[in-house]
């Protein structure tokens, strides 16, 4: 078979390869391989090094992230599957740079419970390696190939307490959840293929969009293929591992899935909303629709009655996912300012996300819970987190001046100016649940500020420097993307479109 | 119908027959027999050794790892072989991608040896 | 009666749904997990079936992908279920209940 093979395709021709392009990958791979080397050599003793070379190594991918970007130009590599435009470079900094504020949260998590720590650094930089090749994806194969690689290794992180059944449980969950979503993707694919007979999205959106009405074969392939990545972005009525997961792992785990591997599900999703399937909007915007409304109402409405902070921002994470879904219900309409919209309030959540789980952990260090209750009087002790837990909630609660406003403001934006009777109500339903939202967010507030501490115990929370720094950092950020949202804007003006060459 | 569904009706056929006779002697031995189950009836018969304990009984957890191991390796081969059917037409190139990716796997490897896990505990 | 195309389909359609089904009914994580290797081998067949149909070389790659990828799944949900054997004897997904959800 194999013989056969060969003689059809013909003489193998070596394909270009343009080695600055693929620079940030190979970077975080030969990081990885090292960690992996260090690993072998020193076993234990390499521990303390861990997270500083895995910090290193991220650092280190922003820098071919930097020259590509000044270098402005449009890449693209085996016959389109690969792409690095601007879009891509802007996914690929969120990821690198939320991949490192998770080392700075988990190095004191990890190193003080009895944890393999030369693994963990290592399996994360496998996920974010996954999540930066998920950004330049732009074929079928390579899209699962990257989704394949972000989520394995998450699903050994989230059991990280090995020793602890709600972790185990966790893992379990998020495995079993996982692969059946990327079973059902793989065939929604195959099915693809099958109509169109390429794995490239762009030549895929060609096939498929070239007649009036979509065989049925199109319509299952594309509803497979959003429920596939419906799960990994936890939208209703997927997202019930969610909730589950987030309790069970490691907090630092918790965070990197909130915030890296749900942006990861965003990407995959854009890609082949914006290049494969954007001829067929007739099949996914009403779909889309409905998740996204679905998600903010649902979401919004169990996080209201939470008493676990962990869980509750699971849920406000599933009602997030609803608005980052509602511009590309619209795609077809406003491609760009879709697109913008999303790819803006991905990168305001990510950070405003990434330091609402940094306080967490803080807290953690003191009360040993995550208990909503337990927030009680914190300002009293901890003036710092306080305030800054505040910050992050009333971002994610989209009150201005900070980041989270702006996000809103680009989703409600896009929404309206498609101005279409499923943009409007998509709109309605941003702004209704904005304000059940805040009830919530609100709630956490009051009970930091107005109540006294449990017990009358105020020892002070000791936060480490790495901790510490992620915190200022996450802050910083929330606050100058939304006093500059203009910042935000400019960066984010991409377009997939146009970044599509062959 | 065609010739080659037809040599699968004959299988088919055999195979029906072969399940209903079963089926038939198993009634029939159903109506005929005296039914009195009492407690040593229903033991197993463990070469007149009286049965202890659980009949799941579990496998020692070690030897999974060994399998674990061989899934993984084993499976990657795969990307082995259409480089090697037409390993002349890749030539330098070729080698040198197969000699990374074979690296990569072998790292893999060191790491469970240097970890212990193929120590016959 | 030819072996059409349509054939395989139908065949990786219903192993499909039969591990899918399987995979929400059965409670037994290794039951899952061959459920989840079913899926998986439906969506390779369907994958060999279009590319044979369509005379096309992408179908046959596509499947060497899914099947690495899939042995990898495998071992890792096996390594998540012996760590949880090593804690406690022959746990169902439905003993696994400490977490509400």
């Amino acid at each position: 078979m194999l013989a056969a093979l060969a003689a059809e395709v013909g003489d193998f021709v070596r394909p270009p390869i343009d080695w600055h392009a693929a620079a940030p990958e190979l970077t975080l791979l030969a990081f990885g391989v090292l960690l992996t080397l260090m690993d072998i050599v020193w076993l234990e003793r390499g521990r303390k090094w861990a997270p500083a070379l895995a910090s290193i190594g991220l650092l280190a991918t922003m820098v071919p992230i930097i020259t590509l970007a000044v270098d402005g130009a449009d890449r693209s590599m085996f016959g389109g599957a690969f792409v690095v435009d601007k879009y891509a470079l802007i996914m690929k900094a969120v990821f690198i740079l939320a991949g490192y504020i998770v080392v700075l949260i988990s190095s004191n998590y990890i190193s003080e419970g009895d944890y393999w720590e030369n693994e963990y650094y290592g399996l994360l930089l496998s996920s974010i390696l996954g999540m930066i090749l998920m950004a330049s994806a732009r074929d079928l194969i390579t899209i699962f190939i990257a989704l394949e690689l972000l989520s394995i290794p998450a699903y050994m992180l989230a059991t990280w307490r090995k020793r602890d059944l709600k972790s185990n449980e966790a893992g379990l969950k998020y495995y079993l959840m996982g692969v059946f979503a990327s079973a059902i993707l793989l065939y929604g694919m195959s099915l693809l293929y099958g109509a169109s007979g390429t794995t490239l999205l762009v030549d895929l959106n060609e096939s498929i969009s070239a007649s009036d009405s979509p065989s049925a074969i199109v319509v299952m392939g594309i509803i497979f293929v959003i429920v596939g990545f419906a799960f990994k972005v936890s939208a209703v009525p997927f997202h019930t591992w969610a909730p589950d997961t987030y309790e069970g792992a490691p907090t630092p785990v918790t965070a990197f899935l909130s915030v890296a591997s749900k942006a990861a599900g965003f990407v995959a999703l854009m890609n082949m909303l914006f290049v494969g399937f954007i001829g067929r909007d007739d099949v996914y915007e009403p779909m889309i629709f409905a998740l996204a409304a679905v998600s903010m109402t649902v979401g919004n409405l169990i996080a209201l009655r939470q008493t676990n902070i962990v869980r509750m921002l699971a849920y406000s994470g599933v009602a997030q996912a609803g608005y980052m879904l509602a511009p590309l219900a619209v795609a077809s309409d406003v491609p760009d300012s879709a697109l913008a919209a999303t790819v803006s309030y991905l990168v305001i959540y990510a950070v405003m996300n990434l330091g609402a789980f940094a306080v967490v952990i803080a807290v953690a260090r003191k009360t040993r819970s995550a208990e909503i209750d337990d927030y009680r009087g914190l300002f009293h002790y901890a003036p710092g987190l306080t305030v800054a837990m505040t910050i992050f909630l009333f971002a994610l609660a989209g009150i201005p001046p900070l980041g989270g406003w702006w996000a809103k403001f680009r989703i409600m934006g896009a929404v309206i100016e498609a101005n279409t009777v499923s943009g409007v109500v998509l709109g309605v339903f941003v702004a209704v649940n904005s304000v059940i939202a805040l009830y919530y967010y609100a709630r956490i507030g009051a009970k930091m500020w107005a109540d006294e501490a449990p017990d009358g115990d105020l020892t002070p929370v000791r936060v480490p420097a790495s901790l510490k720094s992620a915190l200022v950092l996450t802050v910083a950020a929330t606050i100058v993307f939304g006093v500059l949202p203009g910042l935000v804007g400019d960066v984010t003006k991409v377009s997939l479109l146009a970044g599509v060459g062959g | 119908m065609s010739d080659y569904l037809r040599s699968y009706l004959t299988v088919g056929i055999f195979g029906l027959v072969g399940v209903a006779l079963v089926g038939v002697f198993l009634g029939l031995g159903r109506i005929l027999r005296p039914d009195h189950p009492n407690l040593a009836k229903n033991e197993a018969y463990e070469s007149g050794v009286e049965p202890t304990g659980d009949m799941w009984s579990q496998a020692n957890i070690r030897y999974y790892v060994f399998a674990l191991l061989f899934v993984m390796f084993d499976v990657e081969a795969v990307f082995i072989f259409p480089w090697a059917a037409r390993l002349e037409a890749y030539e330098v190139f070729g080698l040198i991608e197969m000699a990374i990716f074979i690296f990569i796997l072998l790292l893999g490897l060191i790491y469970a040896w240097r970890k212990g896990v193929l120590k016959w505990v | 009666m030819e072996l059409t195309t349509t054939w395989y389909l139908v065949l990786s359609a219903s192993m499909f749904s039969i591990g899918a089904t399987g995979l929400l009914v059965r409670r037994n994580p290794l039951v899952m997990f061959m459920c989840v290797e079913l899926m998986l081998n439906a969506v390779n067949i369907s994958f060999v079936a279009f590319g044979s149909d369509l005379n096309d070389v992408g179908g046959q790659i596509a499947v060497f992908f899914v099947l690495v990828v899939a042995a990898v799944e495998v071992v890792v949900g096996l390594a998540l279920v012996v760590a949880i054997t090593r804690r406690r004897a022959d746990a169902t997904a439905d003993d696994l209940s400490v977490l509400r959800g």
